[in-house]
């Protein structure tokens, strides 16, 4: 069965169907096309096929719309800025019409990939959110960080209320900052209770 | 023609999805480096990890959650937490270290203060001990403290809190610390509302 002959390929005689059934040929492409017909039994078969459909399609019985209706479509159409849809262009290939939702669904598959990777990254580049104990052990560590402030500020020499500063602020602070290690490294390990003197980094 | 017109197409969803992502990351907040009131304190490298006996590295999301936990229990200090950035100090040993090393460090980073800005509050050189407290200002807001401490026979410190002092809160602080220059921060509030 031949696929192919001197002057038209099946692919573009198959292409040119539809427009030979609208009439929208010209007389040579038309005249290409019938010679290609004649010599190949599949396109023959494929052209009456259509022709067939085109025929069974345009003896149905055409229904009118009532007038009422029609001219209430027309009234809302001139109101509206509906902009008709341009026709699609064909091309001698008859390849460019499937051409579009093809490059459409890779673009959308790309936005969608796209989106996609950016949400995975957003993702995981989120820390992760924080323990209970780690909260407790950074409130010690906040409360030592500023309670050093004030050491170092008193050693300084500047407005001594050293007994106020050490009840209220260092002691609490250091105990807390223990009990945290002393959490977070297990039963064996032993933390000091005094600021400056705690074993053993905290953060890093 | 219809090649140029999906190329363009496919141009278009691309840079959509690409500034979609884009937007998405630039509502991330500032880095916590360039924030006016950040020392690089490896940068710096006064001591060495090795050297640290206590090291304390608090940032954003944390804070905040220190700032809610503490919220009903003791909201001043809530409150004061809630704005920082950064709260970060190193400790070392001085028995251990190399004092003159240490000096020079320390030297090094209170030039590096001075040359970015940052304002003295206290600078105090005596008995081989030395302390320098300075704060970091931005539109006359307190934006960050540095204190540095070298006690011979104690320890050496380097304290750095990044974020946005209020000025009440910092005289709250300066009185509960012992820092009676604090009082006299410059303030928006007070220049608005002079007492």
């Amino acid at each position: 069965m031949p696929r192919w002959d001197e002057s038209l390929r099946c692919e573009e005689a198959l292409a040119l169907l539809e427009p030979l059934i609208d009439g929208e040929l010209s007389a040579a492409e038309e005249a290409r096309l019938r010679a290609h017909l004649e010599r190949c039994p599949a396109c023959a078969a494929e052209w009456k096929l259509a022709a067939d459909i085109r025929s069974e399609l345009r003896a149905l019985p055409e229904l009118d719309c009532p007038p009422a209706v029609l001219e209430r479509v027309f009234r809302e159409a001139a109101h509206s800025s509906v902009v008709p849809l341009a026709r699609p262009r064909r091309t001698n290939d008859g390849a460019g019409s499937s051409r579009r939702p093809f490059w459409a669904a890779l673009a959308a598959a790309v936005l969608v990939a796209l989106l996609a990777a950016g949400l995975l990254v957003q993702q995981l580049s989120r820390p992760r959110p924080p323990s209970a104990a780690e909260v407790e052990r950074a409130t010690a560590e906040a409360r030592f960080a500023l309670a050093y402030v004030g050491e170092v500020s008193r050693r300084a020499g500047l407005d001594l209320r050293d007994d106020v500063l050490r009840k209220h602020l260092v002691l609490p602070a250091a105990r807390g900052l223990s009990q945290s290690l002393q959490q977070s490294l297990g039963p064996e390990a032993q933390a000091p209770a005094v600021p400056g003197a705690v074993p053993g980094k905290g953060r890093s | 023609m219809m090649r140029t017109r999906a190329l363009v197409f496919l141009i278009v969803f691309c840079a959509i999805g690409v500034g979609g992502a884009r937007a998405a990351t630039a509502e991330a907040p500032q880095k916590l480096e360039d924030q006016p009131g950040y020392v690089p304190l490896a940068e710096l490298a006064i001591f060495s990890r090795q050297e640290l006996t206590t090291e304390i590295d608090l940032e954003g999301p944390l804070l905040h959650l220190v700032g809610e936990a503490t919220r009903n229990d003791d909201p001043e200090f809530s409150k004061l937490i809630g704005d920082l950035r950064a709260i970060r100090v190193q400790v070392a040993p001085t028995r251990g270290l190399d004092a003159a090393k240490v000096r020079a460090k320390m030297d090094e980073t209170v030039r590096w203060l001075e040359a970015k800005g940052w304002h003295a509050i206290v600078r105090v050189k005596e008995k081989g001990e030395e302390t320098y407290i300075y704060t970091r200002e931005v539109h006359d807001q307190i934006v960050g403290l540095a204190v540095l401490s070298l006690e011979p026979g104690g320890d050496a410190a380097m304290v750095n809190i990044v974020g946005r002092l209020d000025v009440a809160q910092l005289g709250r602080l300066g009185r509960g610390l012992h820092l009676p220059q604090l009082d006299h921060a410059p303030s928006k509030d007070r220049e608005k509302h002079p007492d």
